[in-house]
């Protein structure tokens, strides 16, 4: 009954991606310190990582459900890598002219080393960007709709 | 005063290194000489850095234009300058741009412009993701990682008047170089330390603005969780910390901030609309 349950709630979540914990931590009922304890997880427990809430993510395993710290988390890396990624990237990235008309480049252009090492000024795409600056009000008004207050946070030493 | 003495550091650097011809750079060596020079060097000032920064930008709107969606420029500028006031140098003329890359990246330009990939921002998923990693790249910007970066490389390689010229006559030759030097810096990477820092320094400046202060950690885990394989990723790899060790030292000395600002906003439904459309 609780294996069909999760199913349902699965497809809800953001993502669900193998991890694995690596420190010995606990796994925790609500995503607080002070949370009871479901199980202790030893290090390099294997896990299902499901959503994150603050510095805590929810994961399932063999221990059960519940949260442990984000931190302790790190994800696989092994999946093997995109085919021919190069090569079709390459192929797109010829340059066309660009949308102002006044660009006209037949290189390759791209953000891998080689490419960024023999890039050429563009002075088009350079006065577009400045058109899209804004300033301090426009951002302070833009942060007050998104509900974002401001606060004092010190560096750390 | 101030600019004999600089003649004589420039003179003696050109001097000892007149052997030394642009393009083909001995990073190493300009290392080494760097660090025979000493200290002594001109601090450039804040009009050089603008300006040089301009023309560095110009160059990498060349590698990869933006992103032709003006409304998606618009928004990452208004959480960029919104970042960037709550920075210590909230006055420059700052400037963020999203590149029409697949590439999964982002670079900081002296002077105050920033850029992020196509790329890394498809990857993201809230505001507060975004805001952690313009942050870390608003830090380059306030701590001169890239300029200083630029200003030892390029004193070594380019003679005394050279040096001087590429500062004041933006037309010439010497310019020239030293945007290219510049630029293809951005191929190799800042060192390790100034790169941990961003990291530090970054969160602190997202949470100062409101935001979920896990967004940085949170998108290094997106990365981590990817292929060291991908082609997407090469250069970011190879010009950073890998992201495994990124959130390790984040874990031993950011832990408390990080708590204190975690229920802060995340804003993912404005970035969803504005991004994902």
């Amino acid at each position: 009954m609780k294996r069909l349950f999760l199913l349902i709630c699965v497809p809800a979540l953001a993502w669900a991606e193998p991890a694995t914990v690596i420190r010995a931590t606990d796994l925790k009922q609500q995503p607080a310190t002070d949370a009871a304890t479901v199980a202790s997880l030893a290090e390099n427990t294997a896990v299902e990582a499901l959503e994150r809430k603050g510095g805590w993510t929810r994961v399932k395993g063999d221990a059960g459900e519940g949260w442990v710290r984000m931190l302790a988390l790190r994800f696989g890396g092994t999946a093997p890598a995109k085919a021919g990624a190069s090569g079709m990237t390459q192929l797109f990235n010829v340059a066309r002219t660009g949308t102002s008309g006044t660009q006209v480049t037949t290189g390759v252009r791209g953000l891998e080393a080689d490419q960024i090492a023999a890039a050429q000024p563009n002075p088009a795409e350079l006065a577009k960007l400045e058109k899209f600056a804004v300033d301090a009000g426009a951002a302070e008004k833009f942060a007050a709709q998104g509900k974002l207050a401001p606060t004092s946070v010190e560096y750390p030493k | 005063m101030r600019a004999l003495a600089l003649v004589a550091v420039f003179t003696f650097a050109a001097n000892a290194h007149a052997q030394f011809r642009l393009p083909s750079l001995d990073v190493n060596r300009l290392v080494d000489t760097v660090k025979n020079v000493g200290k002594a060097v001109k601090e450039i000032d804040e009009p050089e850095e603008i300006s040089i920064g301009k023309d560095v930008a110009s160059r990498l709107l060349g590698a990869a234009p933006l992103v032709p969606n003006p409304g998606l420029q618009r928004y990452v500028n208004h959480v960029g300058r919104w970042l960037a006031a709550q920075s210590e140098r909230p006055d420059l003329p700052w400037q963020f741009g999203v590149l029409d890359s697949p590439n999964v990246n982002a670079f900081a330009v002296p002077g105050g412009t920033i850029f992020i990939t196509r790329g890394l921002l498809e990857r993201m998923r809230n505001e507060a993701e975004l805001a952690g990693v313009l942050g870390h790249e608003i830090v380059h910007v306030l701590r001169k990682h890239h300029l200083k970066a630029i200003q030892k490389g390029a004193q070594s390689a380019l003679a005394g008047d050279a040096m001087s010229a590429a500062l004041k006559d933006r037309a010439g030759p010497a310019r020239d170089k030293l945007i290219a030097f510049g630029t293809e810096m951005y191929s190799r990477g800042l060192d390790k330390s100034d790169e941990l820092e961003a990291d530090r320094m970054g969160i602190v400046i997202a949470a100062r603005a409101g935001y979920d202060a896990y967004g940085l950690p949170s998108v290094l885990q997106t990365l981590q969780a990817m292929s060291a394989q991908d082609s997407t990723l090469a250069l970011m790899f190879k010009t950073h910390p890998a992201p495994g060790e990124r959130l390790d030292t984040l874990s031993e000395r950011m832990q408390p901030v990080l708590d204190a600002h975690a229920s802060q906003a995340q804003n993912a439904e404005r970035f969803v609309r504005q991004v994902k459309k």
